[in-house]
C-alpha cells in the first residue's frame, strides 16, 4: 500500500514538473505588455530597463531555473498589473478563503442530499410506479439539460422577491461576507448541480449493482432488503464513484465563475478570467499552475481512494501494469 | 435411494407462473404438480428455457418483478407459499428453510466483501451466533466444504479464489443457513469438468451430513445420473415425465424424454453426426395446444395436436404425460436409441 501510494506520488511530481516547463514555455510566447502596468506611454529604453530588472532579458535556461526555485520557495512572483506590486500569494490568499467557505458549504448539501437522493431513487425502480424514481429524474434532466446560468438566475430572482406582501423568501440578492443569510442562495446554487451530479450516478450505480447476481443470492439466503441495500448494494455502488470525488470537491473549493459574479462574490472564481483580460502574466502564469495542481491532487486522491475501497485492486505487484 | 419415510416436505400443485413482457403474456410455466420429497435428490431436467429455474425461484420469491403466479398451490410446512407478498413474509423462507446454489460462482460473491463475512453473514441470520462463536463457525463450514486453511481464507476476497473453490464458497453460504431444502441451480455447468464431480460430491455429502432435501436443476444428464434419486423431465413449461431415476433412463415413457436421451452425446457412434432434436421449443407467448412437443415429434399422434394429454401413471413412482399411455393408443415403439440403453451397456453413470 505504501509502496503504491509513493509510486503514485511519484509520478504525480513529474506530471507537475512537465506541467510547469510547458507553462514557463508557454508564457515566454506572451506579448510582454503584460509586465507593465502602462506599456504605451513608456520608452523603448525604460522597457529594456524594466525587462531586464525583472530577469527577462537573462537566457531563457537561467530564467527556466530561476522560475522553478521561486516556485520551490512558495514564491509565486508579484502581479505587474491587476494590482500592481502585490504579491500573487497575497492576492490569491484573501480570496481563497471566500471560495473554499461557501465551497464547503454546498458541498455538504450536495453530500447531504445528492447521495439520499440517489438511494431512494434507485430503491424506488422496485417499486411499482417507480414514483420517486421518476420524480428524480426529471429534476436531473432539467438541472443537466438547461444551461447552468439559466437555473442559478432563476434561484436568485426567486429567492430574493417577497410574496403576498410578505417576506418569505426575500432573501438578499448579492452576497455580503457578514450577512449568513445572505449565504443561502449562492450555496443553493452552487450545490444544485453537485446534487443531480452525485445523485445520478449514485443511483445508476446502485441500479447496476442490484442487478447483479450476488444480490440474488443475498436475498436468496435471507439478508432483509434493507440491510442489503446498506452493507452490499450502497457500499459497491460507491467505489466507482469514490476516484471522481476529490476532484469534484476540490474544484466545488475553488468557487464557481459564474455564480461568483452573479452574487459579487470576491472568489477565486473570477480571478482567472480578469487576469487573462488585463494581460497579467505572472497572475495567469501562478491561476494555471494552481488549478494544474489541484487536478492532479484531485486525481491522485481519487486514486489512492479507489485502491483503499477495493481489495481488487493490488498494490505495487505487478510493475509498470498501469 | 429414498428417505424411509416417504414424508412430502415441499408440494407444486397446478402451478402457473406467467411474465408480462411488453404488454404480451408468457405463459412460463403451465400447470405443474410435483411432490418433493423429504431426504430425497430430485433433479429437473430440460433444455434452455424449459422453465426449470423460474419453477425453483417460486419457492423462494425470487421471480423477476414481471413474473407473478397466476394459479395454483406450493405447500411447505403447511403454509401455502403462492400467498406471500412482502419481503417479510419471504424472510420466513429464504435461507432458513430453503437454500440456493447458484450457477456462476464467478458472479455471485460480493467482490467487495471477504469470503469469512459473506458466510458469516448468512451464520448470524440463522444460527443466531454472534461474534467471535459466529466465526467460530464459519471457520468449521469452511473446513466442511473442502476449503483448507480457514484462517487465512477467512479474510480472502472472492477474487482470490478459483471458480471451483468459488462454488465451495457458495454452497457454505446455503449450508451455512441451515435450511431443509437446498436448490441448486445449474452448480456445475459454469465449472471446469474436471471441478464438476468434486462439486457434485461436495453436495451430496452436504446433503448426508445435513439431511438436506436437494433438487438440482440441469441439462446435463451426466450430472442427473451421477446425483438423482429421481428425475422430473420439464419441457415447454411443463413435467411430462417424472420417475424414478432408473425408470427414466431406462423405460422412458414420453416421447420427449425418448428424444433427449438419444441424443446422449455418449450413444453417438463414431463417423455419424450427434442425433439433434428437430425443430424449436414452441412460442411460449401463444397458448399451447394439445401436447406441447407433439410438433417436434415424428410419432405423433393426432390427438396429440388436440387436446393435452393427462398424466398417466405407469407404476407408483413413475408417471408421464403422452397419449402413448392411453389404453386406446396404437403400440408405438421408443426410437433405437432410447431403448437399447441398457443393452448398449450404457450405465447410469454416464
Amino acid at each position: 500500500m505504501a509502496k503504491y501510494i509513493v509510486k503514485r506520488v511519484l509520478r504525480s511530481l513529474i506530471t507537475m514538473f512537465i506541467i510547469i516547463t510547458i507553462l514557463f514555455a508557454l508564457l515566454r510566447l506572451m506579448p510582454i505588455e503584460g509586465y507593465f502596468e502602462n506599456f504605451d506611454k513608456m520608452s523603448e529604453t525604460q522597457i529594456q530597463v524594466k525587462l531586464t530588472s525583472l530577469g527577462l532579458m537573462d537566457p531563457l535556461p537561467k530564467q527556466l531555473l530561476r522560475f522553478y526555485n521561486q516556485l520551490l520557495h512558495g514564491d509565486l512572483g508579484v502581479s505587474n498589473v491587476y494590482r500592481r506590486g502585490v504579491a500573487i500569494t497575497e492576492i490569491i490568499g484573501e480570496k481563497i478563503p471566500v471560495s473554499i467557505k461557501l465551497g464547503l458549504m454546498s458541498l455538504c448539501i450536495s453530500l447531504a442530499v445528492g447521495l439520499p437522493l440517489g438511494i431512494l431513487m434507485a430503491r424506488s425502480t422496485r417499486t411499482k410506479y417507480k414514483i420517486g424514481d421518476r420524480l428524480g429524474t426529471v429534476f436531473i434532466v432539467i438541472i443537466q439539460a438547461v444551461p447552468s446560468a439559466v437555473y442559478h438566475i432563476l434561484i436568485q430572482f426567486a429567492g430574493s422577491q417577497t410574496y403576498v406582501g410578505k417576506e418569505i423568501f426575500g432573501l438578499p440578492m448579492l452576497f455580503d461576507e457578514s450577512n449568513p443569510k445572505s449565504y443561502i442562495l449562492p450555496v443553493l446554487s452552487l450545490s444544485i448541480g453537485s446534487i443531480a451530479y452525485y445523485a445520478m450516478w449514485l443511483r445508476r450505480y446502485m441500479v447496476d449493482e442490484s442487478n447483479k447476481d450476488y444480490i440474488r443470492l443475498a436475498r436468496a439466503k435471507g439478508v432483509p432488503g434493507g440491510a442489503i441495500s446498506r452493507r452490499h448494494v450502497f457500499r459497491n455502488a460507491f467505489v466507482p464513484m469514490v476516484q471522481y470525488i476529490p476532484n469534484s470537491i476540490l474544484f466545488t473549493l475553488m468557487g464557481s465563475l459564474y455564480v461568483e459574479s452573479l452574487y459579487s462574490i470576491p472568489g477565486m472564481g473570477g480571478l482567472l478570467v480578469t487576469a487573462i483580460k488585463r494581460q497579467d502574466n505572472t497572475l495567469v502564469q501562478a491561476l494555471v499552475l494552481i488549478y494544474a495542481v489541484i487536478s492532479i491532487l484531485g486525481l491522485l486522491f481519487g486514486d489512492i481512494l479507489m485502491g483503499i475501497v477495493d481489495p481488487r485492486i493490488s498494490f505495487a505487484k505487478k510493475e509498470g501494469s498501469r | 435411494m429414498q428417505s424411509s419415510e416417504n414424508n412430502v416436505i415441499l408440494s407444486f400443485q397446478d402451478l402457473n407462473v406467467k411474465f408480462t413482457l411488453r404488454g404480451q403474456t408468457l405463459h412460463a410455466i403451465r400447470g405443474v404438480s410435483l411432490d418433493v420429497l423429504q431426504g430425497e435428490s430430485i433433479a429437473i431436467v430440460g433444455e434452455s428455457g424449459s422453465g426449470k429455474s423460474v419453477f425453483v425461484k417460486c419457492t423462494m420469491g425470487l421471480l423477476d418483478a414481471n413474473g407473478y403466479i397466476s394459479g395454483g398451490s406450493i405447500l411447505y410446512n403447511g403454509q401455502d407459499l403462492t400467498t406471500f407478498r412482502t419481503d417479510d413474509d419471504w424472510l420466513k423462507i429464504r435461507g432458513k428453510e430453503i437454500a440456493m446454489v447458484f450457477q456462476d460462482p464467478m458472479t455471485s460473491l460480493n467482490p467487495l466483501k471477504t469470503i469469512g463475512k459473506q458466510i458469516q453473514e448468512a451464520v448470524e441470520l440463522h444460527q443466531g451466533l454472534k461474534g467471535p462463536r459466529a466465526k467460530q463457525a464459519v471457520m468449521e463450514i469452511l473446513s466442511d466444504v473442502g476449503i483448507d486453511d480457514p484462517v487465512r481464507r477467512y479474510k480472502q476476497y472472492p477474487h482470490e479464489f478459483s471458480g471451483g473453490m468459488r462454488q465451495r464458497v457458495v454452497i457454505a453460504i446455503a449450508v451455512a443457513c441451515r435450511p431443509r431444502i437446498l436448490i441448486c441451480d445449474e452448480p456445475t455447468t459454469a465449472l471446469d469438468v474436471t471441478i464438476q464431480a468434486q462439486i457434485l460430491e461436495l453436495i451430496k455429502a452436504m446433503q448426508k451430513k445435513y439431511n438436506l432435501t436437494t433438487i438440482y436443476i440441469t441439462h446435463d444428464l451426466g450430472v442427473v445420473a451421477n446425483v438423482a434419486d429421481r428425475i422430473a423431465v420439464m419441457y415447454a413449461g411443463d413435467i411430462v415425465e417424472v420417475g424414478s431415476c432408473d425408470e427414466v433412463f431406462y423405460d422412458p415413457k414420453h416421447p420427449y424424454t425418448w428424444a433427449l436421451l438419444s441424443s446422449l452425446p455418449q450413444l453417438g457412434v463414431k463417423n455419424e453426426p450427434l442425433y439433434a432434436i428437430q425443430g424449436t421449443p414452441p412460442n411460449l407467448f401463444h397458448e399451447v395446444r394439445g401436447d406441447a412437443f407433439a410438433p417436434r415429434n415424428p410419432r405423433a399422434l393426432k390427438i396429440d395436436f388436440l387436446e393435452r394429454p393427462p398424466m398417466f401413471d405407469v407404476s407408483p413412482t413413475h408417471k408421464a404425460r403422452t397419449w402413448l399411455l392411453d389404453p386406446r393408443a396404437p403400440k408405438v415403439e421408443p426410437p433405437e436409441h432410447s431403448r437399447s440403453l441398457r443393452e448398449k451397456g450404457v450405465s447410469r453413470r454416464v
